[in-house]
Formats: structure tokens, C-alpha cells, sequence
């Protein structure tokens, strides 16, 4: 880094970080390590040296001499490094469970501001779900306990692909009702012919775009677009399907493939958090933002096309 | 220890009773069945109060009187325990061909005409309205002989089978091609009027309006009886007639292979794509340039030229809806278009957004496939085999959870892939197949 001094740095800690989080760590944990990482390397860097105080000594009845000698008070052996990471503010914008991986967006700083934006914009998600039919467990995951075991060799690819097809369909009925418009009004037909809408409300999760990418019984792999999800929902989703088509499923993984405009490529490891890739990542983000201005500031309900080059 | 200490420490959620890993190899493994291949699903939805649904109840302990109309797709049970091949609605009942030795048709609904059939309980009083499909006799040679198409009006109903066309119900404009008696007492008779043959050509398709009657041969020549106030049956004047009679007009020559009627327009394509219609244009169904309310010889329409190859036709009481070989839907006459609130009346058919009909981003290969018409409602069926419907919302007969009404295309949540859908006036019936 070209830069030795740490304030100059802190002072340019302002934005999003687009990061990947493994799975079976909390977001909490992630975060934790990330400001951690930061921290001790802006710690490492030249720090604010210790600020100086006036001593006056020598008998009062003669001639007093006056000092400045550095102020021992505000020597990092004493009151501590720096930075802590406990004085970094930082938040994600979208919340990924214990078992999901994927792309997690911290705000850092005036980069919580919006990172708020983008979790009220509800932008899209997309997760890859691993699937294994046969076994049912009672959460839904790999870990869970066996509760059911059934027969899946009927399934066949064009059987998920058409029960895909009219769970997809369903959903899009469902932003329309959920988007807050009189279905009987103009209004309602004007966002009806734009496509695709966001939904009003935070709470109900809306599945837009249902695809079997990969179907190598027993195992599947479902990409699925959504907004307002979390993962037990994908999860049920996952045991849902197993039981309409007849068997039974559980899902093996989930990762949050898309963000927005942010993919896998623009995600930055765990094992590469520094602070030189922080920065890094936080402009690539930036400039990604900047080109995606909808994202923090919406003009109409329906989804606008997102470039993620 | 606490819960968040505990899942640092050993990665996983502490249970109350471990999970004995072991215990999974002893569950049995349950084998669920798959449908044959031939299985069909019946789905209705609309006016319950007629019985046209096949529905006597939605519970146990509740009443018809008490329900007047079911809101959501419902399975109709006759449809679990007969093969149900072909289906007709008419004005307030249904007709069910099935696959079956014994009997072929079935019917529910009003009975007012003997149009379902003659059903008598006590001598003297017929049925005059029936809650469950009840069989309807046909006079047929072979036991093998299948009901190949099936078509409904206002109180008269037609059977295509292998031995000919079956018709029985009102006859009192000659609509079941036979003589126009004075004062008969339709409820009383059990009547069936049987023709094999029409000049001797094999009939291929049937149609029925409000109160007249369509036959299509194999040469693709129409032939009409019935209510001709209207012009309806296209002979060139405005009488009723009572016996089948070839249509003359523009399709004369013509080779036709679809017919589409529900009230008084009929909807003919031929087999290059090309459409014509007559009688009650009132709502200018036959395009902006022709000018008089009834029109009484089948007539090209010219609006439809520059659309390309017609694929599917059907004609409403005040509107007609067209879909041609692009996948495009075009509507137009009078009522709920399917272009929103504002468009209530076009002369000039008007394209339908195809992202009315599910197609966008995340499914863009989405296309409709046939487009079908009640005398007030619409619907369209999607290669996805997802049914959209819009309209007046009579009785729900939209299916779409409420009774308002819906002004553009909107899809009925069912768990099925609908293959055939049959509108009547206040009521809709579907086939669909299963998932799996």
C-alpha cells in the first residue's frame, strides 16, 4: 500500500464490501472478522502518534522551566490500539442463515446509510438450491433428523421442470396481489404489462424465476430469483417440491449466487480479507452502484434490468 | 453453556435427543404412486346453484341454497371415477362424454329443456334440475362407438359420436334439426334426435349457439339450423330453419376446420388461416367497415389480414378473441377486452400484451396456445399449460379467488397442466393433466 498513514486509510472507509460468506458462520461471526481483519491492520499502519502535554516544572519561588513531553495517557500500551473495531460501524444489507453461503453486502461507516437503502429496495436474490430426493428431514437440511424415506425413481426431469413451471407462474399471480394496487384499476393494468413487480410489503416472500438447472437423480439443483426470502422458506420450498412430485426432498446446500448487481466474481473471501481488497472491493462496488442508481432509489414498482457486468 | 457458545464450539444445533444416525436404515421407504398416462383432471369453478358444476356440495353439512358460487378451482369427483374425454358447458349445465361401456354421456345441471336428458324419480315429474351427472341415454349400434366432440347451447345440447351427431333439448326455433312442433312440452319429452350423415358427408365437428346448431363435415362444408333472427345461421336470410342446411357465403369454397360460437356471432377459420363470421355484428365483431347489425352470409374479415395465420378462434356474446401462429392474442367488439379498464369497445382487433399471458425475463418462452370464450368471460391456455382468465366475473366464474370483475389476463392458481378449458355463462370447466 502506497498509503503509510492510517487516518488518511480510515478516512476512506466509506461505502459497501461485497463479501462471500462461508456456510455454518453467522453473519454476526463474519462481520466480526471482517472489522477484526481491518482493524489490526490499520493498527499495523502509522497510527496518530501520541499527543503531547505541557509540563511546567521547578520551584515555584525560582524560575519555572515549561516542556512538552509526550503524553504517556495516550500511549496504545495504555489506553489500547487505535482502532477497535467496536468504534467501525458496519451492517449488512441482505441476511443469509447459518447454512447458507453466498454474497453478503456490509455497509461500512456512511456505507450503513446504504446499505439500509438497498435491504428497503428489496432488490432481487438469486440462490442455487442443492436438493437430494428420497429422505425428508424435520428442518428441512442435510443435518437434520431422518423423519421420512421414499422412492424416487418415478421423477423424472420434465416432471420438475412443468411442476417448476407452475410454481413460477403462481408466484408472478402473487406480486400482483401483493404489489398494493387495486387489481381493478388502470394502475393495475399499466404495471401488469411492464412485467414483473416488487411487492409492497417486506414480509411475503415472492419466488419470480423457478429453474431445474441441473437433474442427475436423486440430486437436483434449482436456481431460484426471489425477494423477501430467508432460509427456512427455501428450505420448505425444497421439501415442497419433493412432495408434490410425489417423494420426498431435503436440501444439501444453498447459495445466494446474485445480489442485485453484485455475483460471486465481485466477492471477496474470507481468507482475502485485508484491508489493500477491502478498499478494492469497496470502490469496484462503488463505481457498480453508481451505474445502478435504482438500486438505492426507485422510480417505479416494477423491475428494472440490472447490468452485473 | 449458552446456544451461540455452544454452536461455535461444535458447529452444530444442540438437540434435546440426539439424532441416532443409526435409526434412519430401519424407516421403511414409502412408494408413492404416479398417474397413468391417460388420466385426466376435472376442475370447475363458477354458479354452483345450478348444478352445472357436477358439485352437490361443498361440505357435508352444507347446502346448494346456502353456496351460490365456488370462488377457486375445484376437482370434480365424477371426473375421479370416469375417464372424462370431452366436455360441454352450456347456459347453466354440463355434459361429460366418458369412456365407458354402459354410458357414454353424462349431463348436470338445469334440466328445463330435457337437454341433459330425461330423468324421472316420481312418474309424471321430471327432473328439472340435476346436482350430480346423471347418465343420458344414447341410442347407440356399438358398444365401442366414442363420444368424439361435445357442444351446449342455451337449453339444447349436441354429442358427436362415431354413428353421428346426437341432439336433444329445445327445439322451438328447429335448433335439434328436426320439425318445429307447436306447445311441445320439451321437459316431458325424452326425445334424442339422431342424424348419421349430412348429405351423406361424415360429420367432423359440432358447434352450438345460443339457440341454433353448427355442424362441420369432413370436406369442411358448415351446415346450420336453428335461430336465424340474428343471421345467425349464415343462409342468406333471417328465418328459423329446421333442417341442417349447407352455409353459403364467403365460405362456400372455402375448406373449414374450426367453428366458434357461444351466443349469435359465429367464428369459422379455414385451414389457410383465414377467418370469417356472421350474424349479430351489433359490436362491430366483423370489423370496423361493415356497417349493418346483422349480417346474414358469412363474411371475410378483412381487419384480420395483416395478423398471418390464424391458429385458434372463439367468439363471445359481444367480442371475439383470435390467436394467431406468432402467439399473439388479439381481441375486440364490446366488453371486458382484456386491455384494462379503459377499453371497453374496439372495432379493430387489439393485440393483448404478452406479458399479460406470464411471458417476461424469468419464463420468455412462455406462449398461449388456445384461446377459449364464455358469453362474458375469456380465457387463454398457455404452453406451460397455465390458464388465464379475464372478463365479467358472474359467480366467480373466473376462478380467481373473488367476484370482481378482472380486466386483463390474470392466472387461476390450480395444481395441474389445464390441456382443455370449456366456458359456459356463469361457470368453467377444465381437463388437466396431473404433474406427475
Amino acid at each position: 500500500m502506497l498509503v503509510k498513514e492510517a487516518p488518511v486509510i480510515w478516512n476512506l472507509l466509506k461505502g459497501i464490501v461485497c463479501v462471500y460468506k462461508p456456510a455454518e458462520i453467522t453473519c454476526e461471526n463474519l462481520r466480526k472478522a471482517l472489522l477484526a481483519k481491518i482493524c489490526a491492520d490499520l493498527n499495523n499502519m502509522e497510527c496518530r502518534s501520541i499527543s503531547e502535554r505541557v509540563v511546567i516544572e521547578g520551584n515555584p519561588l525560582e524560575k519555572l522551566t515549561v516542556n512538552v513531553v509526550p503524553n504517556l495517557a495516550d500511549h496504545p500500551a495504555v489506553v489500547g490500539p487505535r482502532y477497535l473495531p467496536d468504534e467501525l460501524p458496519a451492517s449488512w444489507s441482505n441476511y443469509l442463515g447459518w447454512n447458507t453461503c453466498g454474497i453478503l453486502l456490509f455497509g461500512l461507516r456512511e456505507g450503513t446509510r446504504t446499505a439500509k437503502y438497498l435491504r428497503e429496495n428489496r432488490p432481487m436474490r438469486a440462490y442455487k438450491l442443492k436438493g437430494t430426493l428420497g429422505k425428508a428431514t424435520d428442518n428441512g437440511l442435510a443435518s437434520g433428523k431422518v423423519v421420512e424415506k421414499s422412492t424416487w425413481k418415478h421423477v423424472t426431469k420434465s416432471h420438475m421442470e412443468k411442476l417448476l413451471s407452475s410454481i413460477q407462474s403462481s408466484h408472478q399471480k402473487q406480486m400482483f396481489q401483493l404489489c398494493g394496487v387495486d387489481l381493478q384499476s388502470q394502475t393495475a393494468y399499466d404495471l401488469a404489462v411492464q412485467g414483473p413487480i416488487r411487492p409492497a410489503n417486506s414480509k411475503v416472500p415472492l419466488l419470480y424465476g423457478i429453474k431445474c438447472i441441473e437433474f442427475t437423480p436423486p440430486n437436483f439443483v434449482i436456481e431460484v430469483h426471489c425477494i423477501n426470502e430467508n432460509e427456512s422458506y427455501l428450505t420448505t420450498f425444497i421439501h415442497e417440491i419433493g412432495t408434490k412430485l410425489h417423494s420426498t426432498a431435503h436440501c444439501t446446500a444453498l447459495q445466494c449466487v446474485r445480489h442485485s448487481c453484485f455475483t460471486l466474481e465481485d466477492a471477496l473471501l474470507k481468507k482475502h480479507f485485508t484491508l489493500q481488497n477491502v478498499l478494492t472491493n469497496m470502490e469496484k462496488c462503488s463505481i457498480k452502484l453508481e451505474e445502478n442508481k435504482d438500486l438505492l432509489y426507485q422510480k417505479s414498482a416494477s423491475l428494472t434490468s440490472i447490468n452485473t457486468e | 453453556m449458552s446456544f451461540k457458545a455452544y454452536r461455535r464450539l461444535f458447529g452444530t444445533v444442540r438437540r434435546k435427543y440426539p439424532i441416532n444416525r443409526d435409526q434412519e436404515k430401519s424407516l421403511p421407504i414409502f412408494q408413492y404412486g404416479v398417474s397413468n398416462e391417460s388420466y385426466q383432471r376435472l376442475y370447475a369453478w363458477g354458479n354452483i346453484q345450478t348444478g352445472a358444476l357436477g358439485i352437490p356440495f361443498i361440505r357435508q353439512n352444507e347446502s346448494v341454497d346456502k353456496v351460490s358460487c365456488l370462488r377457486h378451482p375445484k376437482r370434480v369427483t365424477f371426473g375421479e371415477k370416469h375417464n372424462v374425454t370431452a366436455v360441454a358447458c352450456g347456459y347453466g349445465f354440463t355434459v361429460f362424454g366418458v369412456e365407458n361401456d354402459e354410458h357414454k354421456l353424462f349431463g348436470s345441471g338445469l334440466n328445463t329443456d330435457s337437454q341433459i336428458g330425461h330423468h324421472e324419480i316420481n312418474e309424471g315429474k321430471p327432473l328439472s334440475i340435476l346436482f350430480y351427472p346423471k347418465p343420458i341415454h344414447l341410442s347407440l349400434k356399438n358398444s365401442t362407438s366414442k363420444i368424439l366432440k361435445l357442444s351446449a347451447g342455451r337449453a339444447h345440447c349436441m354429442a358427436l359420436t362415431d354413428e353421428g351427431v346426437y341432439l336433444q333439448g329445445n327445439n322451438s326455433y328447429g335448433q335439434c334439426g328436426r320439425k318445429i312442433l307447436e306447445n311441445e312440452d320439451y321437459l316431458a319429452s325424452s326425445y334424442v334426435n339422431h342424424i348419421p350423415n349430412v348429405d351423406g358427408k361424415k360429420i367432423c365437428d359440432v358447434q352450438c349457439g345460443q339457440d341454433h346448431s353448427l355442424l362441420l363435415t369432413e370436406d369442411g362444408a358448415v351446415y346450420s339450423c336453428g335461430w336465424g333472427a340474428d343471421g345467425q345461421t349464415g343462409q342468406g336470410h333471417y328465418n328459423n330453419l329446421e333442417v341442417f342446411t349447407q352455409v353459403g357465403g364467403d365460405i362456400a369454397n372455402e375448406k373449414i376446420i374450426e367453428l366458434s360460437c357461444r351466443a349469435d356471432f359465429v367464428l369459422a377459420r379455414n385451414d389457410k388461416g383465414e377467418v370469417f363470421g356472421w350474424g349479430n355484428t351489433e359490436y362491430s365483431q366483423l370489423g370496423p367497415d361493415i356497417e349493418e347489425q346483422q349480417v346474414c352470409n358469412p363474411t371475410y374479415i378483412k381487419s384480420l389480414k395483416s395478423f398471418g395465420k390464424i391458429t385458434s378462434i372463439a367468439s363471445g356474446g359481444s367480442f371475439c378473441l383470435i390467436l394467431n401462429e406468432n402467439g399473439d392474442v388479439f381481441s375486440w367488439g364490446f366488453g371486458i377486452l382484456g386491455m384494462g379498464p379503459s377499453v371497453e369497445h374496439s372495432k379493430v382487433p387489439l393485440p393483448i400484451p404478452k406479458t399479460l399471458f406470464g411471458k417476461n425475463d424469468f419464463q420468455p418462452s412462455s406462449e398461449v396456445v388456445k384461446v377459449a370464450c364464455g358469453t362474458s368471460h375469456s380465457a387463454a391456455i398457455t404452453n406451460s399449460g397455465d390458464l388465464y382468465t379475464w372478463g365479467r366475473n358472474s359467480n366467480a366464474c373466473l376462478g380467481l379467488g373473488h367476484d370482481k370483475d378482472q380486466y386483463f389476463p390474470f392466472k387461476v392458481s390450480m395444481g395441474a397442466s389445464v390441456t382443455q378449458v370449456f366456458c359456459g355463462v356463469d361457470h368453467t370447466v377444465v381437463l388437466s393433466k396431473p404433474f406427475i
